[in-house]
């Protein structure tokens, strides 16, 4: 094969790996937050993503922009409508990710760490099984919220759907780490991350600031689940399962806690499995996920950028 | 810790009670004026949509017996199962079937996995046990037992190979498949040797796993090497995201798929992705056959969605199943077993087909081509046609 060939292919890869690695990133925040405040992984995150598609399906599909039979085709949304529809997701999904939080994990708080991470598996299998039974099994068509356009950037072909998906990833990235760093709700967060009980003598609402947490990482799944449903428009009851371990693995690679270290890993992640993938054998792009976890906890145990933490005994 | 465990077990209960249940009915005592037909299907999980679509077609047909008074006067009655897409579940409900239940005759599954692991304890059993679907070979190997109403996947596999360079004179192939499926590799090794038999070149190969929604480095990989054509072996969920990966990355050449394509949503979830691309499948919806017709209109008007291919073949399975009954002279599962080795151009809604000495449905694959928003027969290929 030609030298040029290899550098278009290279460069694609790159591409569809940059994509690819902003909805981990997306979805790694999630993870990040909830166990920065708590270390608890919260498995049920990637059935709120499954949940962010669903929701903005249904109010589409209401509003009348989804063929009722199969054989119809869809009409396009007007994009004023399709942010309502995504605000409204990304509003419902706080409300379950809150709720989640409620119900399943708040009672067993100091139940140890064993207790909730179990009832997270429970919450996630309930959501991907309770799915199937409300949404059905088969895939639904996500409605059109934007026509597919193709931009061409030398040897490179980069759909507007995967360009959004970018540029939307940096956004909210950059506005969560202003939050965090800059606001009175994300100090909280911060100082609740940093030692529960000081925070709580220091007048701050645990409780209040730890279901915030849920809901902005859960806000941001939605948005996730509508990126990805835009580019991928078939959506599943199980469509949460392959990238929230994915995310989960950036979370970890990037560092679990840190919220540049969910973007870093997202993206390293994202990028090396297209490239690898693609140079080698696409269909070991997965293994190439966990083998890159392997060698970074070998030599960082915490993370790319996690904080080094001491076991206190 | 014990309201820990109160949760866990709430929550246990809970997922438990959304997962769809099973219809069993009550094994009751050996009733003399009833058939027990033992159905194991996927009815939940990943692969629920087969099961379901599959099970329409034989509780259609059942009724259909039921209301003509059954079969010798005997009423047909299903004892259904979920397998819960898994091969390991498909195995217990199969002994459950076999030895409680105690069926006179089995039907399933559509996954090849599942017919595989639950064929050995019919086998055993002596029940005989007819896949309405399962297309891989090794299903009927596993004893003089098992059945199946479908053509085979080497059938498939080469028939689409003839088709791609026979018909559309195509020289150069691409496969995109699914590493961890059965079926996808089953077919894509298939059309591989069929093809480079021929005379074809396969220039290049991108496989995925299974579950994967996103196909845009596999499509990267096969853009370069510039195929005539590319062989896509996967199911209808996949083919219309890896249509429309393909073709955002500006590849015109035609995809040519397998029967896992088929489905009422085929065409809207491809959007215009798929339109004139290529498909096999097991018989032609447009077909004036009255019987396929009468099969078409009986499934609209009973269950108010359009049927799919896993609908007409556990229908057809189910009527096969009957006249094994007649022919065998009985319906013991000794006499039904004797009785499917002996179908003869059984005229069905999948087409007029004989059972084979290795207990498999001889029947011809129409190749279909995907319109705007029609599917046109073009070309019929033969058993006798393939070498």
């Amino acid at each position: 094969m030609a030298e040029a060939d290899i550098t278009s292919q290279l460069l694609q890869y790159s591409a569809n790996g940059l994509a690819k690695g902003s909805t981990y990133a997306l979805m790694a925040v999630g993870y990040t937050l909830v166990y920065g405040v708590l270390q608890l992984i919260n498995f049920a995150h990637a059935e709120v993503y499954m949940l962010g598609s669903h929701f903005a399906y249904y109010q589409a599909r209401w509003a009348g922009y989804l063929p009722e039979d199969s054989a119809g085709k869809p009409e396009s949304v007007p994009i004023g409508l399709a942010l309502g529809f995504v605000a409204v997701a990304m509003i419902a999904c706080s409300l379950v990710g809150m709720l989640i939080e409620r119900i399943a994990y708040r009672p067993l708080r100091n139940a140890g760490r064993l207790a909730p991470l179990i009832t997270a598996i429970g919450v996630s299998l309930l959501l991907q099984y309770g799915g199937q039974a409300v949404f059905g099994t088969e895939p639904k068509l996500f409605p059109t919220f934007m026509e597919t356009e193709v931009y061409e950037l030398g040897p490179i072909k980069f759909p507007n759907t995967n360009v959004l998906i970018v540029l939307t990833t940096v956004v909210l990235m950059t506005a969560l780490t202003l939050f965090v760093t800059k606001t009175r709700p994300g100090a909280a967060m911060r100082a609740c991350s940093h030692d529960m009980k000081t925070a709580r003598l220091m007048g701050i609402n645990v409780n209040a600031t730890i279901s915030l947490t849920f809901g902005i990482g859960s806000a941001m799944a939605a948005v996730a689940g509508v990126l990805v449903a835009m580019d991928q428009p078939a959506i599943t009851p199980l469509m949460g399962v392959q990238i929230g371990l994915k995310a989960f693995v950036a979370a970890v690679v990037g560092g679990i806690g840190s919220i540049p270290g969910a973007a870093l890993g997202g993206l390293i992640l994202g990028v090396s499995e297209s490239v690898v993938g693609g140079l080698w054998e696409t269909s070991y792009a997965e293994a190439v996920a966990f083998v890159f976890l392997i060698v970074v906890l070998l030599f960082k145990p915490s993370g790319l950028l996690g904080k080094a933490t001491r076991e206190k005994v | 810790m014990r309201t820990a465990l109160a949760l866990v077990m709430a929550f246990m209960a809970l997922v438990l009670s959304f997962t769809p249940g099973c219809k069993d009915k009550d094994p009751d005592p050996q009733a003399a004026n009833e058939i027990k037909i033992g159905v194991f299907l996927s009815l939940s999980d990943a692969n629920a949509d087969f099961g379901k679509t599959t099970l329409n077609g034989i509780q259609l047909a059942v009724d259909e017996i039921n209301e003509k008074g059954g079969v010798n006067g005997k009423k047909l009655v299903l004892v259904t199962k979920d397998t819960r897409s898994s091969p390991e579940q498909a195995q217990t409900v199969a002994k459950e079937l076999a030895t409680q239940d105690k069926v006179a005759v089995a039907i399933g599954s559509v996954e090849s996995g599942q017919s595989i692991k639950a064929a050995p304890v019919f086998q055993e059993a002596g029940i005989p046990m007819v896949s309405p679907s399962s297309t891989n070979p090794e299903v009927t190997k596993q004893g003089d037992c098992i059945f199946r109403v479908c053509y085979l996947d080497d059938f498939q596999g080469a028939s689409c190979a003839a088709f791609a360079y026979k018909d559309l004179e195509f020289r150069k192939a691409a496969i995109i498949f699914a590493q961890d499926d059965d079926y996808s590799k089953g077919l894509a090794d298939f059309f591989r040797k069929s093809f480079t038999a021929l005379g074809g070149t396969i220039v290049e190969e991108a496989a995925f796993q299974g579950k994967a929604s996103e196909f845009k480095d596999q499509v990267t990989k096969i853009a370069a090497a510039n195929p005539d054509v590319i062989f896509a072996p996967v199911y209808y969920g996949s083919i219309g995201l890896i249509a429309r990966d393909f073709r955002k990355q500006g590849v015109k050449a035609p995809l040519l798929g397998g029967d896992g394509w088929e489905s009422p949503q085929l065409i809207q979830l491809a959007g215009e992705t798929l339109e004139g691309c290529y498909f096999g499948y097991h018989y032609d919806p447009e077909d004036s056959d009255p019987k396929v017709q009468g099969y078409l209109k009986a499934y609209k008007a009973k269950f108010n969605t359009e049927p799919n291919s896993l609908s007409a073949l556990g229908y057809d399975a189910v009527y096969t199943v009957v006249k094994a009954i007649e022919l065998g002279g009985g319906d013991t599962s000794a006499q039904i077993k004797d009785g499917l080795t002996k179908i003869k151009d059984f005229h069905g809604v999948t087409g007029t087909y004989s059972i084979d000495s290795g207990r498999n449905a001889q029947k011809a694959i129409t190749m279909l081509k995907i319109g705007g928003t029609d599917l046109k027969k073009v070309k019929v290929i033969q058993p006798s046609d393939i070498k």
